[in-house]
């Protein structure tokens, strides 16, 4: 029997040896070592030795089992090594093909801005609201203190639904709005859309402004030009500084127009600030203690200032776009630019 | 620090309940970390006679008791050598929580115990461990211990800031709340009778380190009786969690916790030479200390020695060479203070912390030493016995003097924006303890500061007393967010925007005017509400003379320009404003979101064949913006919009509102806008969404322990069963298990009859209490495929 044991164990060994996948490694294990194998049938027939042989078959066929075991451990290290390998090789690539990309979309400039404009203003504080764009004109033009034989108001200048109601031609309507629904003290900007009875290369009759309102015990003009210093700084960058001088709006009193230095000449004068070196870039000024009267707001006692932006202007600045009408075209080779 | 209530009375008449005080000590700057009822482990033990004493017949040392605790009897094995028949002992049950053990039934040595007789130790009541604790004779059978102790109280676990020193000892919280509570003060004043024999005769002193040692003083005390503290000493201690040890030691701890000033006691008979050196230690001297550690020192340590060893490491731990024992008769009382920053070093060095460090290390007074220094004194005189030698030994090398601070009324009232009267600063400042030295201004006041208050050294101190007294929640709110802002809509249009973003749509903006005749190029019917124009009376023309009722006809023209300018592959969205007006004044203005899909699915990639969009990939995307707005038990209908080629556009509604609809666009409504190849749009309502009463949060669900079962099945079922009401028949079967139902392949055609499809599921099965068997999942599968088959005549493939 132990002749019979070593041939077994031989033809073992030369199998093992020979076997290429993991798969087959596997099935030869459990035909020489597994419950119903070959060694197995061995250890079962050890009741056919005597008595003393019986301790030293048995315990030959386990040394040989345990062979048979550390080969297989062996072989199965010797296969991964190959198939690692294998992998190398197949799975090496022309690294320099391009690689798998999903198409990629993009914002509007002016969304952009207008989420970078609203986002440095709440980090000053200012909570961010809307007003309607259909409006009545008591909140376009009277409750702003724009009489009524005003200019502003005429046709030419805006565009009305009825006698009444029209597009509005600013969003300052959302100071009235807001001190109307909400108390004193308040701090709020109010981006949105504006519509003027224009449409030229300069002027497109549908544009975006936002506008700011803050009024408190104390509010006074060093807020106003701080707020407008740190929003200029903020968007444009640290080198642009900003100016006011005296302009006239019906709702403001001292009433300022902001200026920047030329993002493009920094000053000196060149074709976009048309040789001055400044840009204009919106209307400010403390609230007219009219409009706070009015609104049954005590203009002894608060204070307020108002500025309002071109959110489009400041787009067109900010990334450098040379026409007005790019904004509204939609072509998507413009669009994609802006990611 | 751990105070007790019943303690913390007898300085100050507190009618307040404790968990009153509880609120009040928080609110003036104690902050209440834990409140413990005292006695709650002894309410559990019970007072019971040994009715039988027998030793146990397989242990020497053990003993079988029967215990009667007025209930029942008991029997109990106990191994203490002084139990015996007759005695009262304190019992406890099976179920009682002691420190750290739960007492349960057991066996010992085969015979079974049913609770335990507890030893003085074991019950918190003192260190005596050698035996049990046996009760008078009188002790009632029945009565729990805390009441028969008395022992029912409350102890505050405090934090201590560490601006405040002085609140280290009971009488300090006493003293704030006297403040704060407007009640007096009842500090105990010693008295001390002194014999005729001087100190000076039995000790000398010598501090080699006054910077480092700001103060030591040292009384005697001759022929002391050393032995257990009576009751009402041990009681204090076990209030505030410390362990009775000895009267001397005891009595010193007691101060400690009164003043919260440490003290140290020697053997006078052990201080060699009858000299206390207070120096720095040798380097690497070996200190052998109370606690039977060695500490290794280093030179920048403070230590107290005789003439020829150290004898106590200053502030932090005696040592084992000079403390009080049973044989001690002449004792050496020391008060002393140290440089806190040096005790620190030595502490962190060492890491040791002692309830003497502790109050070391945050920089208590020099004044507070001569205070503990004479009640200790004086309480061992009272409970020990002996007899106070004259005079005490004292080195203060540089009393630190407070410099009196100034308030100025305005500033006060300006800071905490408060109309606070003088009067009323005065009152709550001298309440503290402060002594107003000039009485004649309105405006700027002048204090002396109490030697226990070394913190206040400015105004903006004495600012924050006044505020602290006056009650920080009595300062005027005025703020209330207003809520103009809707911050809910402001992030949920930019979340939505950008999710568009990262599908590759590109953000179009449009003038909101618009042409009406847009709206009969898309068929849209005269009755419908979108006709309702907001209309201009001066427009710019025709073309532009409504305001926007839909957003489509202008993604419609958008995408022609882009078409004819060489584009093929792009996808478009708007999120804007539109507007009807009827006869209301103003115009009803709602938030739209639009988009439209053009050309392939994916941007050219070499390794797989381009894909034109079809229905499926604009609704993937739509649902995933709907589940980016949380909206997920959404309906799928018919759309009825005209626009859309019939069959191709749906409706999603949401408790019967549409929120969105998705749809191809009719080639010939394609073809008016000059648009001949397939196109696909979406409408998403935001307005309607952003009114819908749903959750706008996402809350934690249970990530399931168990891991999911994968299982697949595939089947043939006639076409006319749509694929919503196949999966919700499967869900139905599923005996609330199935996590996620995924379709992963679908064809027909070939061996497959007309009007019939191959649908293959993959089903995840998960449970958040088992695990799930196999027998279990294939009950489940054969449960699913038999309500196929009945409802659907599905056949399994």
């Amino acid at each position: 029997m132990k002749e019979e044991l070593k041939k077994v164990v031989a033809a073992a060994q030369k199998e093992i040896r020979e076997v290429q996948t993991l798969h087959d490694l596997m099935q030869v294990k459990s035909k020489y070592t597994g419950k119903k194998s070959i060694l197995n049938n061995f250890m079962q027939k050890i009741s056919t030795l005597s008595q003393e042989d019986r301790p030293a078959f048995g315990q030959t066929v386990n040394t040989m089992k345990q062979q048979l075991l550390s080969l297989i451990e062996e072989q199965e290290k010797i296969i991964k090594e190959l198939n690692y390998k294998k992998t190398l090789e197949v799975e090496s690539l022309d690294l320099t093909l391009p690689g798998r990309k999903r198409g990629k979309g993009s914002l509007h400039p002016i969304t952009k801005v207008w989420r970078e404009l609203e986002d440095i203003f709440i980090l000053m504080g200012f909570e961010v609201t809307e007003g309607p764009d259909i409006e009545d004109e008591f909140h376009n033009f009277g409750a702003l203190n724009t009489p009524e034989d005003h200019p502003a108001r005429e046709l030419s200048d805006t565009f009305y639904l009825d006698d009444n109601i029209l597009l509005r031609t600013q969003t300052s309507t959302v100071q009235i709005r807001t001190m109307e629904k909400h108390q004193v003290p308040l701090k709020i900007i109010s981006p949105g859309s504006c519509y003027r009875n224009e449409n030229d290369a300069s002027h497109s009759p549908m544009f975006h402004q936002v506008e700011a309102l803050v009024v408190d015990v104390g509010v006074s003009f060093t807020d106003l030009r701080d707020t407008l210093t740190i929003f200029v700084k903020e968007m444009f960058g640290d080198k642009i500084e900003s100016r006011i001088r005296p302009h006239f709006f019906p709702f403001t009193e001292p009433s300022a127009e902001i200026d920047i230095i030329c993002v493009k000449c920094y000053g000196k004068g060149c074709n976009l600030c048309g040789g001055s070196g400044w840009l204009e870039m919106g209307g400010a000024g403390m609230v007219d203690p009219a409009v706070f009267e009015k609104l049954g707001i005590d203009p002894e006692k608060f204070t307020g200032y108002a500025f309002g932006l071109g959110i489009d202007r400041i787009a067109m600045l900010k990334y450098k776009i040379p026409d007005m009408r790019l904004l509204f075209e939609n072509d998507i080779r413009f669009l994609k630019q802006f990611k | 620090m751990k105070i007790s209530f019943n303690w913390l009375k007898e300085y100050i008449d507190i009618k307040l309940s404790a968990n009153e005080l509880q609120g009040r000590m928080t609110f003036a700057g104690i902050e209440v970390e834990g409140i413990e009822e005292l006695g709650s482990t002894l309410k559990q033990i019970k007072i019971a006679e040994v009715v039988e004493f027998k030793k146990h017949p397989n242990a020497d040392k053990l003993s079988v008791c029967q215990v009667n605790d007025g209930s029942s009897t008991r029997q109990v094995i106990c191994g203490a050598p002084n139990c015996r028949n007759g005695i009262k002992v304190a019992f406890a049950g099976i179920g009682t929580k002691l420190q750290d053990l739960s007492i349960k039934k057991v066996k010992l040595r085969g015979i079974e115990s049913f609770g335990m007789i507890c030893s003085e130790q074991e019950l918190g009541i003192s260190e005596a461990h050698e035996g049990i604790m046996i009760l008078p004779e009188d002790a009632p059978i029945g009565t729990d211990l805390a009441s028969y102790l008395s022992i029912e109280d409350t102890c505050y676990d405090v934090e201590i800031t560490p601006n405040r020193p002085d609140l280290l000892g009971i009488i300090g919280i006493a003293r704030d709340l006297s403040a704060l509570l407007e009640l007096p003060l009842k500090i105990p004043l010693s008295k001390l009778k002194e014999s005729n024999e001087s100190i000076n005769d039995q000790l000398k002193l010598e501090n080699k380190v006054p910077k480092l040692c700001t103060r030591y003083t040292a009384r005697m005390i001759k022929n002391v009786e050393i032995k257990a503290s009576p009751d009402w000493l041990k009681k204090h201690l076990i209030s505030v969690g410390l362990r009775p040890i000895n009267n001397i030691v005891d009595i010193t701890n007691f101060v400690m916790m009164e003043f919260g000033h440490p003290l140290h006691a020697f053997d006078h008979s052990l201080i060699k030479g009858k000299k206390i050196i207070i120096r720095k230690a040798k380097d690497k001297e070996i200190f052998p200390a109370l606690d039977e550690e060695n500490y290794h020192l280093e030179k920048d340590d403070i230590v107290i020695a005789d003439t020829e060893r150290s004898i106590a490491l200053a502030g932090i731990i005696g040592g084992a060479n000079s403390h009080i024992t049973t044989k001690t008769s002449n004792i050496v009382i020391e008060s002393a203070n140290f440089l806190y920053s040096s005790i620190r070093k030595t502490t962190g060095r060492l890491k040791i912390s002692t309830d003497s460090s502790y109050r070391f290390e945050r920089d208590i007074t020099e004044e507070a030493a001569e205070l503990a220094s004479k009640r200790a004194c004086e309480l061992i005189l009272e409970i020990a016995g002996g007899q106070l030698l004259q005079g005490k030994l004292d080195s203060y090398p540089a009393k630190r003097e407070s410099k009196p601070v100034t308030i100025r009324r305005s500033r006060t009232n300006k800071i905490l924006s408060l109309d606070l009267t003088s009067e009323q600063i005065i009152k709550y400042l001298t309440s503290l303890g402060l002594t107003l030295l000039n009485s004649s201004d309105d405006e700027i006041l002048k204090f002396d500061i109490p030697y226990y208050r070394k913190d206040l050294t400015r105004e903006i101190d004495l600012i924050e007393e006044v505020i602290r007294l006056h009650g920080y929640n009595n300062i005027p709110t005025i703020s209330n967010p207003k809520h103009i802002m809707n911050k809910y809509v402001f992030y949920t249009k930019r979340k939505v925007e950008d999710v568009l973003v990262n599908y590759g749509f590109s953000e179009v903006v449009n003038w909101n005017f618009g042409d009406p005749n847009d709206l009969d190029k898309l068929n849209i019917g005269k009755e419908d509400n979108r006709r309702d124009f907001a209309k201009l009376k001066n427009p710019l023309g025709e073309s532009f003379s409504i305001m926007r009722s839909m957003l489509l006809p202008s993604l419609l023209k958008n995408a022609l320009y882009n078409l004819n300018h060489g584009q093929k592959d792009f996808r478009l969205f708007e999120l804007k404003k539109v507007f009807t007006r009827k006869s209301e004044k103003l115009a009803n203005e709602k938030l739209l979101l639009s988009g439209l899909m053009i050309g392939q699915v994916d941007p050219i990639y070499w390794k797989i064949k381009p894909v034109q969009i079809d229905f499926y990939d604009v609704k993937g995307i739509v649902e995933d913006l709907l589940d980016h707005l949380n909206l997920t038990a959404v309906k799928f209908e018919k759309s009825r919009e005209p626009y859309y080629q019939p069959g191709m556009g749906t409706e999603i509604l949401y408790e019967g509102k549409v929120v969105a609809r998705i749809g191809k666009i009719d080639p010939k409504i394609a073809a008016a806008f000059d648009i001949e190849i397939p196109l696909y749009s979406f409408d998403i309502e935001l307005q309607e969404i952003f009114e819908l009463d749903i959750s706008r949060d996402s809350y934690y669900e249970n990530i399931p322990k168990f891991p999911p079962v994968l299982r697949d099945i595939s089947f043939v079922v006639a076409k006319k069963y749509n694929y919503s009401s196949i999966i919700e028949k499967i869900k139905n079967s599923g005996e609330g298990i199935i996590s996620k139902i995924v379709l992963f392949d679908e064809f027909d055609g070939g061996k497959i009859m007309d009007g019939y499809h191959s649908l293959s599921f993959n089903l995840m099965f998960s449970s958040e209490t088992k695990t799930l068997t196999d027998e279990y999942i294939n009950n489940i599968l054969k449960k699913i495929i038999k309500n196929l088959k009945d409802s659907y005549d599905a056949v399994m493939r």
